[in-house]
């Protein structure tokens, strides 16, 4: 993000300089202002789900739910603790449902109970961020609406193809995760080794 | 599906309040305690939030997302991406508002029935703001390095969408 977001704004601010520079404190105000909207929009929404979350832990359900959907998350999250896999399992069937704004605090919970305090993502959180990124979305309604109002002959007639586009990217995303997971592991064994053999050059 | 599609909230909530009475638990004590966490939630993400989004709102009022689009159209050319559908592959990841500005303007000048309206459908229908989702799930922590998360969506995205599209001419 270090690098990204600087880029991101210079990129902007530059083209702005050539074409409109009165629009650019503007835009960044803008921008600010957006974000306190959300923020109140997704206060209301956490309270509801974070609300719903914790119904659903003292009720078990997320417990038997975790039990479930286990072979599945083993497999994406190995190692990963009962604490954490309860919150990804919550992650992942709100994704399924569509329910973003009720997957998002469910993943913040489970990246904080991964969190290994090395400052350094772990593989898990990796993986979370990429399941979350290529999620199944069973029915995009935003943009069939959008099509329909385009006078589309059939709105939802992109969604094989859609489908197609989310199961293939999920794949890809979990392929490369679990190819980086490999050769990590691998880099951190050989400098545990490394480290092993010459215990005077460590300090 | 949109029709059962809506009963699935209703129904979700009613099994889990029915098991919370049948369970002799304090739904209500449990529910207030949920909530209350989501201020220290929305207090952590707020300052990511507010950095991201004022980077983004800037970004998209420049149009530089086109200019991008422009200089890298005769690369994409190659995966059969036409230039609008590049401006729409960029913009999709940082901000989900300025993407559905995008996508209007292309079914507006192309129509949503033509083969670049449907990829333009297929493309935001199977992306998220992953800029957004990386930002926001690191929050409540410390870590600063991401590693491979944030290429690793976006590459993973980009190749799902250029199959789909590809599919779309078979269908």
């Amino acid at each position: 993000m270090n690098k990204i977001w600087p880029i991101i704004l210079i990129a902007g601010l530059t083209t702005l300089l050539f074409i409109q520079p009165s629009a650019a404190l503007d835009a960044m105000v803008k921008g600010s202002h957006d974000a306190v909207a959300l923020c109140i929009r997704l206060a209301a929404l956490y309270a509801l789900w974070m609300g719903f979350l914790s119904l659903l832990e003292k009720t078990g359900i997320a417990a038997k739910l975790a039990k479930v959907l286990k072979p599945l998350v083993r497999f994406l999250f190995p190692s990963a603790s009962e604490d954490s896999n309860k919150f990804i399992t919550m992650n992942m069937s709100a994704n399924m449902l569509g329910l973003g704004n009720a997957a998002t605090p469910m993943a913040i919970k489970a990246v904080k109970s991964m969190d290994d305090k090395s400052g350094r993502a772990t593989i898990n959180m990796i993986m979370l961020v990429v399941i979350s990124s290529t999620s199944l979305q069973f029915l995009p309604s935003t943009v069939i609406g959008l099509r329909a109002t385009h006078g589309s002959q059939n709105p939802a007639d992109f969604m094989g193809a859609g489908i197609i586009a989310t199961v293939v990217s999920t794949i890809v995303g979990v392929a490369l995760v679990k190819i980086y997971a490999f050769f990590r592991k691998k880099r951190e064994k050989k400098n545990a080794a490394k480290n092993a053999k010459l215990p005077l050059q460590r300090t | 599906m949109t029709v059962i599609s809506s009963y699935i909230i209703p129904v979700i909530f009613l099994t889990v309040l029915i098991a919370s009475m049948v369970k002799k638990k304090n739904a209500y004590n449990a529910f207030i305690d949920g909530s209350r966490s989501a201020i220290d939630l929305i207090v952590g993400a707020f300052p990511y939030l507010i950095t991201i989004m004022l980077a983004v709102e800037v970004f998209r009022r420049s149009g530089a997302a086109g200019v991008v689009a422009d200089f890298i159209s005769p690369a994409m050319r190659i995966f059969g991406i036409p230039k609008e559908l590049a401006e729409l592959m960029l913009i999709r990841p940082l901000s989900g508002a300025g993407a559905l500005g995008v996508l209007e303007n292309i079914y507006a000048t192309y129509g949503a029935d033509t083969y670049i309206g449907r990829s333009a459908s297929v493309v935001y229908g199977s992306s998220e703001t992953v800029f957004y989702i990386s930002t926001i799930y690191f929050s409540q922590t410390n870590i600063k390095k991401l590693g491979p998360a944030i290429p690793f969506a976006l590459l993973s995205t980009f190749i799902g969408c250029v199959v789909g599209c590809f599919c779309l001419r078979f269908f």
